[in-house]
C-alpha cells in the first residue's frame, strides 16, 4: 500500500512537472514574439514589430511588457517622428492609440513603473495638444467686428463724405491697433474708407499699416528663424499697403501715380498676389492698353486666392477683351491653355538660381565649429546640399 | 567626385543627434543660416548645388524635388556636370 501511495505521489509529481513544462512551452512563443517585436522596433520595421508585440499582447504572461512596448512605438509615432528621418511625419491618429496601449499596460500589470512613466509622458503630450496655442483673445474678436461693421454699413459710397462716420471707423481702428500691433486693422479700414470713396483718408491709413507691418515685424524677428521668410513678411506687409494706395489712386483716376504705386506692390510680391494682379488689369484696361491688361487678368487667374467675385470679374473682363478677336477654340478652352501655360513657365522660373554662375566663398565650420578645409574638393564635381535637421 | 552636405542648424545639441542618427556618409560642414541664404539665394531645404570641376553650379534644386531624389536622379544630374567639364 505505501508503495502503491508512493508511486501515485510519484506519479502526481511528474505530472505537475508535466503541466508547468507545458505551461512553459505555451508561454514561449509569447516571449519569442515580445522579443522578435522589440528587435524589430529597434531596427524601426514599424509594421512588423507592431504585428509581433500585437500578438504578445494576446498572452497574459507578456501582456503588460507588449502593450507598454506598443504605446512606446505609437508615441514615438504620434509626437515624435517629425525629425527622425527625411519625409517621416507625426501621425496624429495613432495618439489615441498610444495612450489606450499604455493604459491596457498599465491595467495588466499595476505595479509596472516603466508603463506608468510611459503614460504619464504621454498623457502629457496629449495635455499639450489640447492648449489653444494662440488662444484667441476675445476683445481682438469684438474690436475687428466692430470693423468689420463699417464695411456692411458704409456700402452706399455717397455716404462716404460723412465726416462723423469717418472718424468713426479712425476710432474702430487706432482701439484694434492698440490692442494688437498686427497692420489688419489699418488695412482693413483702409479697404473700407477705398468703399465708401474716401482716398486721401484710404491712402493714409495703409501707409500707417506699412509702417506697423515693420514695426510688428521687428518686434518679433526672432520667431521667423530664417531671413527669406521674414523679408517675406515685410514684403507682404509693404506690399499690401502699395496695392491700397495705388487702388486708390486709380480709383482718383491719377493713373501715372497709380501705376507707379501698383508696380510697386507687384514688384514686392513678386507678381504673385491675385488681388494686385487684378488691378493692374483693370488699370491697363483703364488706359487702353488691352494686350498689358490681359496679361494681369491671365497671371491673376493662374494663381489661387482672390475673393470668388474678383475671379469673376477678372473672367468676365477677360471674355470681354477676347470678343474681338477670333479664335478656333473657345474661350474656355484658351482660357485652360493660357492658364496652364502660365504655371507651368512659373514653375520653371522657380529654379531661380546661380546656375552658371561661380560656387560663392563660403566660410564653412565642421560640426564643432572649427574652420572647414573645402581645399580637397578642387578641381572635383561636387554635390553640395544644404540642410537642416527641423 | 565629391559630396558635401552643409547644415544650417543653429541647435548644436539637435543636428549632433540627428547626425548620430543619419551616420551620413558624406562630411559634413556648417554654415550660418542667415549667410547661407544670402550667399546662396535658396529659401527651402534641402537646397542641391551641382558644382563642376571648375567650381561653377550648373544645376540647382531649391527643395526637395516632387518626385523624389532618387539615386538615378541625383547621378543623372552628376553625369551631366561632368560631361559639360569635358
Amino acid at each position: 500500500m505505501t508503495k502503491l501511495v508512493t508511486k501515485h505521489s510519484a506519479f502526481m509529481i511528474t505530472a505537475a512537472v508535466c503541466v508547468t513544462a507545458a505551461a512553459a512551452l505555451a508561454q514561449s512563443p509569447a516571449r519569442d514574439q515580445l522579443a522578435s517585436g522589440n528587435a524589430l522596433w529597434d531596427q524601426r520595421l514599424a509594421k512588423s514589430a507592431i504585428a509581433a508585440l500585437e500578438a504578445a499582447a494576446r498572452d497574459r504572461n507578456t501582456a503588460a511588457e507588449a502593450h507598454e512596448a506598443l504605446g512606446r512605438i505609437y508615441t514615438f509615432k504620434g509626437w515624435q517622428q517629425d525629425n527622425v528621418f527625411p519625409g517621416w511625419h507625426d501621425e496624429p491618429s495613432l495618439r489615441e492609440r498610444a495612450l489606450a496601449e499604455l493604459k491596457a499596460a498599465v491595467a495588466a500589470d499595476p505595479a509596472r513603473a516603466s508603463a506608468q512613466e510611459a503614460l504619464r509622458v504621454a498623457e502629457g503630450f496629449a495635455a499639450a495638444d489640447r492648449v489653444d496655442p494662440a488662444l484667441p483673445r476675445p476683445e481682438i474678436r469684438a474690436l475687428d467686428a466692430k470693423l468689420q461693421s463699417f464695411q456692411t454699413a458704409g456700402s452706399d459710397p455717397k455716404s462716404g463724405s460723412d465726416p462723423a462716420a469717418a472718424a468713426d471707423i479712425a476710432g474702430a481702428v487706432e482701439a484694434r491697433a492698440k490692442a494688437q500691433a498686427d497692420p489688419a486693422p489699418f488695412f482693413t479700414g483702409a479697404q473700407i474708407l477705398i468703399d465708401r470713396g474716401e482716398y486721401d483718408r484710404a491712402i493714409a491709413m495703409a501707409q500707417r499699416g506699412a509702417a506697423a507691418s515693420d514695426r510688428f515685424i521687428d518686434e518679433n524677428l526672432s520667431a521667423y528663424m530664417m531671413t527669406g521668410k521674414s523679408q517675406g513678411s515685410y514684403a507682404r506687409g509693404r506690399s499690401t499697403a502699395a496695392d491700397l494706395v495705388g487702388w486708390a489712386q486709380f480709383l482718383r483716376k491719377n493713373y501715372a501715380t497709380a501705376a507707379a504705386t501698383l508696380g510697386e506692390a507687384e514688384r514686392l510680391s513678386q507678381g504673385l498676389d491675385f488681388v494686385n494682379q487684378f488691378h493692374l488689369g483693370e488699370l491697363a484696361r483703364a488706359q487702353n492698353v488691352l494686350a498689358r491688361a490681359r496679361d494681369h487678368y491671365l497671371d491673376a487667374l493662374s494663381l489661387s486666392g482672390g475673393p470668388a467675385p474678383l475671379r469673376q470679374r477678372a473672367t468676365d473682363a477677360l471674355a470681354a477683351l477676347q470678343a474681338g478677336t477670333s479664335t478656333a477654340i473657345g474661350f474656355d478652352a484658351w482660357l485652360a491653355t493660357e492658364l496652364t501655360r502660365r504655371r507651368d513657365d512659373r514653375k520653371a522660373a522657380a529654379l531661380k538660381s546661380l546656375v552658371d554662375r561661380p560656387l560663392p566663398a563660403l566660410a564653412l565650420t565642421d560640426v564643432d565649429g572649427k574652420p572647414y578645409d573645402a581645399s580637397g574638393l578642387r578641381g572635383k564635381v561636387v554635390l553640395v546640399n544644404f540642410f537642416a535637421s527641423w | 567626385m565629391a559630396f558635401l552636405l552643409v547644415s544650417i542648424d543653429e541647435d548644436d545639441k539637435r543636428l549632433r543627434r540627428y547626425l548620430n542618427e543619419m551616420t551620413f556618409p558624406f562630411p559634413v560642414a556648417r554654415l550660418n543660416a542667415e549667410r547661407a541664404e544670402r550667399l546662396m539665394g535658396f529659401d527651402n531645404l534641402p537646397a542641391t548645388f551641382y558644382v563642376d570641376a571648375g567650381g561653377v553650379v550648373r544645376y540647382y534644386l531649391n527643395g526637395s524635388e516632387s518626385h523624389g531624389d532618387s539615386p538615378v536622379r541625383v547621378s543623372w544630374y552628376i553625369d551631366q556636370v561632368k560631361q559639360l567639364g569635358k
